[in-house]
């Protein structure tokens, strides 16, 4: 535990080390181990003091003594003692030591409810990514039942018998609040354990760490629900409270018994925890007692950051995102059940819904989504992630073909080409498994970092077009080629399935990486122009790959039919349908990105977007660093920035550009008036209909508003010659979140009021 | 890292210190805490940077209050054994002005 907090304030920082980067910090590393660390208190030390200080005394203003392998930027993380911003043990004068509060004291009903409803209220707090040092520990119920003095039977009183307590204060909070305490602090390891069994980013998404407590490891779940039935039984039994007192603290026992279960999977209808809303019904009921929670329990815990303040949201905020998290993580469930597993098109599209909700669902959903898909060998019953990536090939490229009939894979027969050509197959997929898994995994992680790791996987992919290339000359060696004559009959052409396949997810990719770049803002308003043709151009290398494999499944379904394989026949019609649809999404990419280019482009021409005036900055160089992650593609490198200019050069007037932008619109909205007519199976997008129809109002509202923005653009140019506007136009683009749809961001523009002089 | 031009003395001096450099030292400050970690860096103010640091802090009234009720319960006579609170912090400064007391291990 101590390596890892020290490692985590070691950063390799080239500046101070002069590059010598990861040797650098392992000499550092294994110099630290080698010095003995010993915390024993007074064993041998010697008192220093006197000579010290006269010695730090000589020493020049300014001069650091300080040991070669520390580094003044990490120095910039240390907790400054004594300062109340750094201290978390700092204690004001006048202020108390401890927080004054005796846990062991009984207390009313209404005390005791509003406890509960803190405690509700801070736990959900957690689940957003705030800290436990700021959310569950600064109770001071919690924090004596996590004392490091404490075992099990986690008492109040320290492992004393709850026995002693006789009067009904005393019992409701030694026997219901403990209880409550017990199981709420159960669920939250079992949210934790969720959490960290699957991919999430530390800090960015959620704070696993226990600040050197742990989470009551003596008493196990079971345990908690036994404490609960018992706090019931008391409450209902024995209390001889009012009938109000007695159903408000009934409902938050069973409340935090129900989630536990939940978290158990004992039981699975998490609908139920709209229970919630009884309890903000009787929230009512609670009496303050803040003195029950403090964040002075921070000045115990083993933290390496600032003392941080306790979370305000209000209880009704805190209301909503229960049943919010109750809510998704029913989603989760519908979402992936067997039926949409069925197609992992569909599947992927499930989880892209899934973390488009809004409000973004938190950390724990998703990891609960991925818990369902990931934990085992399947993702839902008789589908293992083998069979989705063989389905995934079927259903794009190979429907109706040998190759990727799971038929083939269990011919034993070793001369058998079918068994030659699945081994070579297998051994393709093994290469492409983390990345084509990363297509679902990697969605279910905050935005910024989908982006970021599909950046990477661009690369990725690139390279793995290289191995299917070479797959695809294997089984060309078995079977010889899937081959079809060029259009004109001189030469013939292969499908390559493997290349197809990992090509079409390599630009399938890329368009997201463009797109999820919108959606995260990282673009200058001057750049945008330009990522929407590069974002066209790789939409329309799509198609044009869709269009490659279309003739084969078509052939293919032609050869089918006269065959009379009924079963590979009705495979390649859906994958011609889909295939339909494919191609229809693609060309509304490119007709959109199309108008959306040529209409930042008039804008640009117009001089009402400019790029920033900057002296020392080369164009080339700053094209290099923005499309770094397409530069290094080999096969179909992208077109140059030269190549850009150029055809950014043919547009010739703002007036033709305005043109070119209604006729795009014209197009896209009749790609979209063909997409509404699709059913859900021949776009594969049954168990999402309903996103799919609002994605596809978004999309026409988004063309909508580029006709018009287009049309205001054009008539001011026309009354005001068509040379500069600027000054007279001035554009605001809206930012993520307040566009019809974050991934096509429209500007928007304003004409600037003549003020007229009398 | 001594500057060439310093005296005799502050060279010296810097000698010593960096003697202490990566050795655990125990720090006593004002406010009755002590810091225990590694010397990492110090200056001429007396501001000390350690790594790895526990901090230790004397029991409070409540703290031993509780210690002998629980020392009683449990039947034991004699004097109640009541340990200084320790918490890990990390990396930390503490500013010469604050320091009463400095020992250095081993």
């Amino acid at each position: 535990m101590a390596v890892a907090e020290a490692s985590q304030s070691l950063t390799i920082d080239d500046r101070e080390t002069e590059g010598k980067g990861i040797n650098f910090a392992a000499e550092r590393l294994a110099q630290e181990a080698r010095q003995p660390l010993s915390f024993s208190g007074s064993r041998g030390t010697q008192d220093v003091t006197a000579e010290f200080a006269a010695a730090a005394k000589q020493l020049p203003p300014g001069q650091l003594v300080k040991d070669e392998y520390f580094t003044l930027f990490e120095a910039v993380g240390a907790l400054e003692i004594m300062d109340p911003k750094m201290d978390s043990g700092y204690i004001p004068p006048g202020d108390s030591v401890e927080p004054g509060f005796d846990v062991c004291l009984g207390l009313p009903a209404e005390e005791v409810i509003w406890i509960m409803d803190e405690l509700l209220r801070l736990t959900i707090v957690w689940h957003d990514g705030y800290p436990l040092s700021q959310t569950v520990y600064p109770s001071l119920h919690v924090d004596r039942l996590l004392s490091p003095d404490n075992k099990a039977p986690y008492t109040f009183s320290f492992g004393d018998s709850t026995d002693q307590y006789v009067e009904t204060e005393e019992r409701l909070v030694h026997v219901v609040l403990r209880a409550f305490c017990v199981a709420l602090v159960k669920s939250c390891a079992l949210v934790l354990h969720t959490i960290q069994s699957q991919g999430f980013y530390e800090e960015e998404d959620f704070v696993t760490h226990l600040f050197g407590r742990e989470l009551l490891p003596g008493t196990g779940a079971d345990e908690a629900l036994r404490l609960v039935d018992e706090a019931v039984r008391f409450v209902e039994e024995e209390s001889e409270l009012d009938k109000d007192m007695r159903s408000a603290l009934s409902e938050r026992l069973q409340f935090v018994r129900l989630y536990v279960s939940l978290l158990m999977n004992d039981i699975d209808d998490w609908t139920d925890m709209t229970a919630m809303d009884e309890i903000a019904d009787t929230h009512a009921l609670a009496r303050a007692r803040p003195e029950a929670f403090s964040d002075k329990v921070q000045r115990q815990l083993a933290t390496s950051t600032p003392p941080r303040p306790m979370v305000p949201i209000t209880w009704e905020e805190a209301h909503q995102r229960w049943l919010q998290l109750s809510a998704d993580i029913t989603e989760a469930g519908d979402l992936t059940d067997y039926d949409v597993c069925q197609s992992p098109h569909g599947l992927q599209r499930a989880i892209w819904v899934f973390v488009y909700r809004n409000p973004t669902p938190n950390t724990f959903a998703r990891a609960y989504l991925q818990n369902i898909l990931f934990a085992g060998e399947q993702v839902t019953e008789g589908i293992t992630f083998f069979d989705l990536m063989l389905t995934d090939m079927r259903d794009l490229v190979l429907a109706g073909h040998e190759l990727a009939d799971p038929q083939s894979f269990v011919v034993e027969m070793p001369a058998d080409p079918r068994h030659k050509c699945s081994r070579i197959m297998e051994a393709f997929m093994d290469k492409a498994f983390d990345e084509y898994m990363n297509l679902y995994r990697m969605v279910c992680q905050n935005r910024c970092r989908i982006r970021r790791t599909f950046t990477q996987s661009v690369g990725i992919l690139d390279n793995l077009e290289r191995d299917a290339q070479r797959s695809d000359s294997e089984l060309d060696g078995v079977i010889g080629g899937i081959l079809l004559p060029t259009e004109d009959d001189s030469a013939l052409i292969a499908l390559n399935p493997l290349t197809s396949w990992t090509k079409y997810h390599k630009l399938l990719v890329m368009s997201w990486t463009i797109q999820l770049g919108f959606e995260t803002d990282i673009y200058l308003p001057h750049e945008t122009g330009m990522m929407y043709w590069y974002l066209m151009v790789f939409a329309q290398r799509r198609r044009k790959l869709l269009e490659h494999i279309d003739r084969f499944t078509s052939a293919r379904v032609k050869n089918l039919a006269s065959s009379g394989d009924v079963r590979p026949h009705a495979d390649a019609v859906v994958s011609l349908d889909w295939l339909a649809v494919l191609r229809k999404e693609v060309d509304l990419i490119i007709s959109l990105s199309s108008a959306l280019w040529q209409l930042n482009t008039a804008l640009a021409m117009t001089k009402v977007i400019e790029a920033p005036k900057r002296d020392y900055a080369q164009e080339q160089l700053l094209y290099d660093v923005r499309m770094k992650s397409y530069l290094g593609i080999a096969h179909d490198p992208v077109p140059s920035l030269d190549e850009y200019r150029d055809a950014e050069q043919s547009i010739r007037s703002t007036d033709e550009a305005c043109v070119n932008v209604d006729s795009a619109v014209k197009d896209a909205k009749a790609c979209l008036a063909e997409l509404k007519k699709t059913t859900s199976k021949q776009g594969k997008y049954f168990g999402t209909e309903n996103e799919w129809k609002r994605e596809m109002k978004q999309l026409e509202t988004t063309c909508v508003a580029v006709a018009v923005q287009t049309f205001q653009l054009r008539s001011t140019a026309y009354k005001h010659g068509q040379h500069s506007l600027k000054g007279i136009v001035e554009v605001r683009v809206p930012p993520p979140g307040s566009r019809y749809h974050d991934w096509w961001p429209v500007p928007q523009i304003k004409i600037k009021e003549k003020i007229a002089v009398v | 890292m001594a500057d060439t031009m310093a005296s005799a003395e502050s060279t010296e001096a810097a000698e010593y210190l960096e003697g202490f450099l990566n050795k655990t030292l125990h720090l006593h400050i004002t406010d009755g805490r002590m810091f225990v970690g590694q010397l990492k860096c110090t200056d001429n103010e007396r501001n000390i940077i350690l790594a790895m640091t526990h901090e230790y802090r004397q029991p409070s009234q409540v703290d031993i209050k509780l210690a002998a009720e629980r020392h009683e319960k449990a039947g034991k006579s004699g004097n109640v054994k009541v340990d200084m609170k320790k918490r890990f912090l990390g990396l930390v400064v503490v500013p010469g002005q604050y320091i009463t007391k400095m020992e250095v291990e081993g």
